[in-house]
């Protein structure tokens, strides 16, 4: 059964990427860090879908819902991350608590 | 062989007229399911994205305060359930239905490993002081801003996984145990994508809140 070994393969892989990931966040590598676990994540998560879901043999069907998915996804972070790097100040200064006069 | 020879099918309900039309129609509503559940998580990542550029010292105490070996080895459990259970449907299609079966429970066991990890990581958290809203003592010792929302979003994240990881594992028990009496007529394709959904998840908690 070839699907047998590449699903093994696939296994194995994932695992390594998961070590790798794990050995690399020790590397303090700033924010270069979370940058390669994101990279790594994305990869694993290709394997997953490619070779575990076996996404490529389903039908436009299904694969349509799931580009959907995808672009959703895709327009939610965009906004998350527009609104992050563009947004300024809050428009009020937070409330001041004084305390009550005396009677 | 093809994906389906080796199942016995059920008949098909009143609004199919064939067995491929009735499980077409499931495998798009599944495919709609999962892009939904990827939508709601990523909600998720997406308010932990945006309240750590906020607060990045906050977050940083957090993630350091978080036991990463747990987090990791938590990380290979899921990934050797997924490797499992993908095997279980070759073994399914092939008609060698014990070792599905086998796999099948195999894979559910390492989701009740999980969750036991997972609760573990909890009761540390609450004998800490650590509670889901800036609720307990150690938000007195640490009151950095942030902190709070740091916790909240990491209860919220890795609870509503964790339902899943439940829910997951329930599954796979009941239809591994059909699938090794030979009494399952229907493919094992659903439960499994389910479970590797769970898996990509954990895939991208696991960097956010231990990695980062």
């Amino acid at each position: 059964m070839t699907g047998v070994r590449t699903k093994l393969v696939s296994g194995t892989a994932l695992i390594a990427l998961a070590i790798a990931s794990f050995a690399f966040s020790y590397l303090h590598l700033g924010r270069g860090s979370i940058g390669i676990a994101f990279l790594i994540a994305g990869l694993k998560t290709l394997l997953v879908g490619v070779f575990f879901m076996e996404i490529g043999r389903e039908r436009a069907s299904f694969k349509l819902a799931l580009l959907a998915g995808v672009l959703l996804v895709a327009a939610l972070l965009g906004f998350v991350a527009s609104d992050v790097r563009l947004r300024g100040a809050p428009p009020l200064p937070p409330p001041v608590t004084q305390a009550a006069p005396a009677v | 062989m093809t994906r389906a020879a080796a199942t016995t099918h059920p008949p098909t309900h009143d609004q199919f007229t064939t067995l491929e039309q009735q499980a077409q129609a499931v495998k798009i509503a599944l495919g709609v399911f999962l892009a939904s559940e990827a939508l709601l998580f990523t909600s998720i990542f997406a308010l932990v994205t945006a309240y750590q550029s906020d607060w990045p010292d906050a977050f940083r105490i957090g993630i350091a305060h978080n036991t990463k070996v747990l987090g990791s080895v938590n990380t290979l459990v899921l990934l050797v359930s997924s490797t499992l259970v993908a095997l279980a449907v070759e073994a399914q299609r092939a008609d060698r239905k014990r070792i599905a079966g086998a796999l099948t429970l195999s894979t559910a066991v390492l989701g009740v490993v999980f969750l036991v990890i997972k609760m573990t990581e909890y009761a540390e958290h609450f004998r800490e002081g650590i509670y889901p809203g800036g609720h307990g003592s150690f938000f007195l010792e640490h009151p950095q801003h942030g902190l709070p929302t740091f916790w909240t979003l990491y209860f919220l994240a890795t609870g509503l996984h964790a339902v899943h990881v439940t829910v997951g594992t329930g599954l796979l028990t009941y239809r591994g145990i059909r699938v090794f009496r030979g009494s399952l007529t229907h493919s094992l394709e659903a439960t499994a994508l389910y479970w590797h959904l769970v898996d990509v998840i954990w895939i991208f908690l696991w960097p956010i809140f231990y990695l980062a």
